[in-house]
């Protein structure tokens, strides 16, 4: 869903049509392609207005396939809770991390 | 005054260069030569192209199996992180382990489908060291 799109309910002309898909997440084939289009499909299922809210969760997972907020607030409290377990005392300076994963084992 | 006996005479002679081969032979010699190494070169390449050949064989047959290691590895390890997980935040009230706070990633999906984590989040239990030494791997060499 492109920010765009967003605007066409209200602003909409052959150009906001035209260049609707330019930014979206089916490029590619992307990870998030299939939530995009679920989101959408709710989207136009119940209108814009009444589509926010009902869409909700598809919004959100979206919104979380791209932004990773959630993500990124777990790695967060786990770097907290690491770090307030050493200043504590229950980890030594040599556990603070874990052994890393192997290298070449990973699929990035 | 020309020294007794006289000078001695002018040699003005054409000397012309020993010729071994005559043309005709040169230039059958020559497509021989050609012909030759044309031989060697056909039967050369063969080889090659066999053993290039055999090569390209031998990396597509193994490629399915590597991947699926690197899978499998990649797997176990993602199993590794979430004991690890437990076992760090066991002490967090409300902590689920794969969620935050008990609400997870994805509201819609199934337990089962598989997101792709992102590399911070694999490596979330290593030091950003080491994930920065991964992430910029690939500018060591």
């Amino acid at each position: 869903m492109s920010r765009i799109s967003i605007l066409t309910p209200y602003f909409k002309s052959p150009f906001t049509d035209f260049f609707n898909d330019v930014i979206s997440a089916q490029w590619g084939g992307g990870p998030c392609a299939d939530l995009e289009l679920k989101a959408l499909d709710c989207l136009e299922a119940y209108g814009f207005s009444k589509g926010l809210q009902q869409c909700q969760q598809q919004l959100k997972d979206f919104e979380e396939c791209i932004m990773k907020i959630k993500q990124f607030k777990r790695l967060d409290a786990m770097e907290k809770e690491r770090q307030r377990q050493y200043k504590s005392g229950e980890r030594s300076k040599e556990e603070i991390y874990s052994k890393n994963p192997p290298v070449g084992a990973d699929i990035y | 005054m020309p020294p007794p006996g006289g000078y001695r005479p002018i040699s003005f002679k054409r000397v012309p260069p020993v010729s071994y081969f005559s043309g005709a032979a040169m230039i059958g010699g020559y497509i021989g030569m050609i012909a030759g190494a044309a031989y060697l070169y056909v039967q050369n390449c063969k080889a090659v192209t066999k053993r290039e050949l055999e090569t390209k064989g031998a990396s597509l047959a193994l490629y399915p199996m590597l991947l699926a290691e690197r899978d499998r590895a990649f797997l176990k390890q993602l199993r590794i992180n979430r004991e690890e997980e437990r076992e760090l935040m066991k002490n967090v009230p409300d902590w689920k382990v794969g969620t935050w706070y008990g609400e997870p990633i994805y509201l819609g999906a199934d337990k089962n489908t598989y997101f792709k984590p992102d590399i911070a989040e694999f490596y979330a239990h290593s030091s950003y060291e080491e994930l920065k030494k991964r992430v910029d791997f690939r500018f060591w060499c």
